[in-house]
């Protein structure tokens, strides 16, 4: 993000964040007030409380440096432009469903590429015993969306 | 036999990811033809014996390639920081 994004985001933050205060501060004063007359409800005390600290922690919590949010389609794009890029690939042959040893014509050491590939483009360690399973486009979408949770 | 086969696919790996900096006009290019060759040409071996020996043999060739870039970069930096001339 730039200088003024989060210049923005932080006043932003800090116009939600006044009036909530004085919100609970007037909640606290007629809490106060109710309890000199009579004893107030516990549980409606702690669960005040808990909302309040529950919509400040939310709120404090900022996600600038995470990594962008991935989808089922994002995924098949990236991984069918890494797929491209190969250049032991035919792109006219490509496909989501179209095997890597017997459609495309890779030997095992390019099959041992590719998934080298996968894990440069999406940041995470494939182990061996899961690489030999992943022999189609559709198979290593279906292993990186469950390893990330995506799920639509 | 499938630990042997877990042996080699991780030496090509370490190659290959070695090769990516290979100096020379298209050196990793030429670095990763070679490396897929050199495997490809030995892929009907079938007696452990012979597949260890040609993975210390790739190991081997892995500690050259490491040598060579310290080389490179000693020599770089020499070069650069030269204060004889």
């Amino acid at each position: 993000m730039s200088f003024t994004q989060i210049a923005r985001s932080c006043s932003r933050l800090a116009a939600t964040l006044a009036p909530r205060r004085v919100a609970s501060g007037i909640l606290i004063q007629s809490q106060a007030s109710r309890m000199m007359h009579r004893i107030a409800v516990p549980s409606m005390t702690s669960q005040l409380s808990q909302e309040c600290r529950g919509r400040w922690q939310t709120q404090l919590v900022r996600r600038y440096s995470a990594k962008p949010p991935l989808s089922l389609k994002l995924i098949n794009e990236r991984v069918l432009l890494v797929l491209k890029l190969y250049d032991k690939i035919d792109p006219s042959k490509l496909n989501v469903e179209s095997h890597f040893i017997n459609d495309l014509g890779l030997d095992s050491l390019d099959h041992v590429e590719v998934i080298m590939a996968m894990e440069d483009e999406f940041g995470f360690e494939i182990p061996d015993s899961d690489a030999e399973k992943l022999l189609k486009p559709a198979d290593i979408i279906k292993y990186v969306a469950d390893k990330e949770d995506v799920y639509e | 036999m499938s630990q042997l086969r877990s042996k080699v696919i991780s030496l090509y790996k370490h190659l290959q990811y070695l090769g990516r900096e290979y100096p020379g006009l298209n050196g990793p290019q030429k670095f990763r033809k070679q490396i897929h060759d050199a495997f490809m040409n030995h892929k009907d071996e079938q007696d452990p014996k012979k597949i260890v020996a040609l993975l210390a043999q790739g190991r081997y060739l892995a500690k050259e390639v490491e040598a060579l870039y310290s080389l490179k970069k000693y020599r770089s930096v020499k070069q650069r920081y030269s204060y004889n001339d």
